[in-house]
């Protein structure tokens, strides 16, 4: 495991110490193996006169940064967010994996699926346990194990329809195809659930042959495998002799009663059904059916068939009732105008007849003939809608309407019908064919649309006033949404009040329900590296960009660049407070002087150079403040405080022009060099 | 009603989803007190109020924006929707008539065979998806089109596109390979 070739300068010169399992170059000095894992084994005496072998155990994670602190793996310090989610996953995709006994190869292939997740930001916006679940389902599907989603769910207490979502994304952006699902797949672990005993093997295999029998019934395409699996199994049971009740069955597969039964049903009605046991064990039938669905469509297709015919032959005998009611009434008719002549000429001179005058002038007429008579009322009515529109003119969908009543009119009705016939036809025609001119400009208008004019073509507005109430039924509908909704008036009320009582006191805030702001507390330190500390333990830097590079982009002589993961950590102690020009210079000074400190002393692991920093970050800025005597009000403003904002800011800034503050750091700074050489190692 | 170019499919559009915007904004107790067909939901902040005579309801929020669901071709949806505005223009708003457009279409067709939906899915891997534990149809999704297209066994497939033509042409697309898997009758 030795590496030939230093990748800070390139130098061969590499020695490697097993006692302190390091390798290090002897040109730059810098560490490139840790605990390295070796081949040897040494003993060492115990206390009690036993001896022991001498090593540490290796995490089975590549990420292999030494021994762990005090509080395990809580530590933010020290541990990259994306080691820590992919830690926490693989613990989850354990303790799910035990739940359901996925077996150790499955578990890994399930972490892998979940690395893969992570990688492709799947887990944003989702529940870590949803992507936990459906990579474990996932890993099911592929070895084909017969656990179904709804395992899952059940131990996860969540919807079967969300995980189920959440498994087709991940399916589908890992580009994964799972093999469909065989009810097959199923029969054994149920099987085994019911406790057939001795004759377990034979009614799986019986419960097999019937479940091969419904896909080729085509009764298994659509239907959830377990329901399937459970009517199997049952007709299974029975056929062996084991008495396993409805109940039984459905707690094991977990699917309803009337799922059960259905499936029954349907199987019943397959030719299968007829066959009694034994040639059901030998024969196989050829024919195919088609599935339940299916044939229910066609069912209902059929009903509708006879219903439509039924109603044609209704309309036919209507049709000749109707008839002879015609000619009965015409024959009636025929024996009545003496009564109704004067009345009729009566109702053309005045058209604005009372309806109760017609209706009066129909009841001395036969009593026998009430009906006709009503209907000679209703003639009278269409006669005054009639005079309305040939006085009114108005649309021309009413004028359509009359145009049918006036189709409906008996026969009697003939002189006043041919009086009103022509006048209105010719109208209607007349409109109706300028309206189409009105149509046709309109559609080339489509200027309208754009300009937002609503385009009342085709609007009736008299339907539409109908939508509106009156003025009436709007006093009783506010009355009776007022008392509906009382309380959230009474709410409404009091929290107007509450906000202007704060608005006199002058305390009203604008509340925002949306974001919770995160209140940190002040950090509260005496010097500046405590600050930093603190800072640093509160927020958590991200350790991903090397912030050596960064540094040295701008600066000329600088030394050699250290690696990344030591650097990055007092990287992001750098950066921080790299852009600070209002307060806090002495901060930053701190810093690239440790961090230069740092270039020099490589061979320091990273959590005692921490300490050694602050230390350092002590001495420096105790023997920086003189120096800084240039601007004594803005950095000695008592304890430094920070707030959000301003961490904010200087992040801001930051990236903005990180090059700038990194030559600001180590291009002006004359006394960080003279620190250096004092205190180096 | 469009018929394909081989077989005379009836494609029947059942639901046509559209939104405009009046540009105004809109008192909602207003309308839910003086309109005889509202729902007033409180909770969502919109009020419902539906049509009889194109069978539409709308969804109308106070910010002016409405969403008309349940006409039944696309010439229905702008005119319930022109209806609707008219409509609350008489209830005294000023509304204007802007932005319309037509966001869903709906749509069912039958082919005359069944179909073989593991086969289906198998042989469309990654566009088409089956799960029987979660719904009894296979999804089949086609991206420039932004179609969906749910397959059932029984041969029924219910399409959803942004409008009209899409439905047209996803069909088209897919009947060849539903045809491939179709179950032959004996």
């Amino acid at each position: 495991m030795s590496s030939r070739v230093c990748k800070n300068c390139g130098g061969t010169d590499i020695d490697i110490d097993q006692a302190r399992g390091d390798a290090v170059c002897m040109g730059c000095g810098s560490v490139l193996e840790d605990n390295i894992i070796v081949s040897e084994v040494q003993f060492m005496d115990n206390g009690g006169g036993g001896s022991s072998a001498v090593g540490q155990f290796v995490s089975s994670d590549c990420s292999g940064k030494g021994p762990v602190l005090g509080t395990g793996f809580h530590t933010s310090l020290g541990k990259e967010s994306r080691a820590q989610t992919l830690l926490n996953g693989k613990r989850q995709v354990n303790h799910l994996g035990h739940q359901l006994q996925l077996n150790k190869h499955c578990l890994d292939t399930a972490f892998n699926f979940f690395k893969m997740a992570v990688s492709k930001q799947l887990t944003r916006g989702r529940k870590m346990s949803h992507v936990i679940a459906a990579c474990l389902y996932l890993v099911c599907r592929t070895e084909g194990t017969p656990h179904m989603l709804l395992d899952l769910s059940d131990l996860l207490q969540v919807n079967v329809y969300v995980l189920g979502k959440t498994f087709l994304l991940l399916a589908r952006e890992l580009c994964i195809n799972a093999p469909a699902i065989d009810p097959c797949l199923y029969i054994p672990r149920f099987a085994h659930m019911l406790e057939f005993g001795d004759k377990n093997h034979e009614v799986s295999m019986t419960a097999l042959r019937l479940l091969q029998r419904m896909k080729r019934d085509w009764m298994h395409t659509g239907r959830r495998p377990s329901g399937l699996c459970g009517a199997a199994l049952l007709v299974a049971a029975r056929m062996h002799e084991f008495r396993r009740t409805v109940k039984e069955i459905i707690r094991v597969v977990k699917v309803c009663e009337s799922t059960l039964r259905k499936r029954l049903t349907e199987f019943e009605d397959t030719p299968t059904s007829s066959l009694t046991i034994d040639e059901f064990m030998k024969v196989d039938l050829t024919e195919e059916c088609d599935p339940p669905s299916f044939t229910a469509g066609q069912k209902k297709v059929k009903l509708k068939q006879l219903e439509q015919e039924l109603a044609k032959k209704l309309d036919e005998v209507a049709g000749e009732i109707t008839c002879y009611q015609d000619e009965i009434e015409t024959e009636l008719e025929n024996s009545r105008p003496k009564l109704k002549g004067p009345y009729a000429s009566y109702a053309v001179e005045d058209p604005m007849m009372d309806d109760s005058i017609s209706v009066a002038s129909g009841a001395p007429g036969e009593e026998e003939l009430d009906d006709l008579e009503l209907e000679a009322a209703a003639n009278h009515l269409n006669n005054n809608f009639y005079c309305e529109i040939l006085d009114e003119k108005e649309d021309d969908e009413e004028e359509e309407r009359t145009a049918t009543e006036k189709d409906r009119s008996p026969v009697k009705r003939l002189p006043l019908a041919s009086l009103l016939g022509p006048l209105p036809t010719a109208a209607s025609l007349g409109l109706t064919d300028s309206i189409k001119e009105c149509i046709a400009d309109k559609k080339d208008n489509k200027e309208n649309s754009e300009n937002g004019e609503l385009d009342l073509n085709g609007i009736d507005d008299s339907e539409i006033e109908r939508y509106i109430l009156s003025e009436k039924e709007v006093k009783i509908k506010t009355q009776m949404w007022m008392k509906e909704n009382a309380d959230y008036l009474k709410d409404q009320k009091e929290k107007e009040e509450r906000i202007a009582k704060e608005k006199e006191l002058g305390i009203y805030k604008e509340q925002k329900p949306k974001k919770s702001s995160k209140k940190r507390e002040p950090i509260r330190a005496s010097t500046a590296g405590e600050a930093i500390e603190k800072m640093l333990e509160q927020k958590k830097i991200s350790s991903k960009i090397n912030y050596d590079v960064l540094r040295d982009l701008n600066s000329k002589g600088s030394s050699s660049p250290t690696q990344d993961e030591e650097g990055s950590e007092e990287g992001g102690s750098a950066k921080k407070p790299s852009t600070s020009r209002k307060s806090a210079n002495s901060r930053s000074l701190s810093t690239p002087v440790s961090n230069m400190r740092k270039r020099l002393r490589p061979l320091i692991s990273t959590q005692p150079t921490k300490k050694l920093a602050t230390e350092q970050g002590f001495g420096s800025t105790s023997s920086s403040d003189p120096s800084d005597s240039s601007k004594p009000v803005v950095v000695e403003s008592g304890p430094v405080l920070y707030n959000n904002e301003d961490d904010a800011e200087e992040e801001e800034e930051e990236e903005e022009e990180p090059c700038v503050s990194a030559m600001l750091l180590i291009g002006g700074n004359d006394y960080g060099c003279d620190v250096d050489d004092d205190d180096g190692y | 009603m469009e018929p394909d170019n081989d077989v005379a499919l009836d494609i029947i559009i059942t639901n046509v989803v559209c939104v405009f915007k009046t540009r105004c904004h809109l008192n909602l107790r207003k309308i839910a007190l003086e309109g005889s067909n509202v729902i007033y939901k409180r909770d969502f902040g919109k009020v419902l109020m539906k049509l009889r005579k194109p069978k539409i309801t709308a969804s109308i929020w106070s910010s002016g924006k409405i969403i008309c669901a349940g006409a039944t071709s696309e010439e229905e949806a702008k005119l319930g929707a022109r209806r609707l505005a008219r409509c609350l223009q008489k209830l005294g708003f000023k509304v204007k008539f802007t932005e319309f457009k037509v966001v869903n279409v709906l749509a069912v067709c039958t082919m005359p065979f069944q179909i073989r939906l593991p086969e289906f899915t198998k042989s469309n891997r990654p566009l088409a998806s089956y799960e029987p534990e979660l719904h009894p149809a296979a999804l089949y999704r086609i991206k420039d089109i932004k179609a969906t297209l749910q397959v059932f066994s029984t041969g029924s497939i219910t399409v959803t596109a942004p409008n009209v033509q899409f439905i047209a042409t996803a069909v088209e697309q897919t009947y060849p390979l539903v045809f491939e898997c179709r179950k032959i009758h004996i």
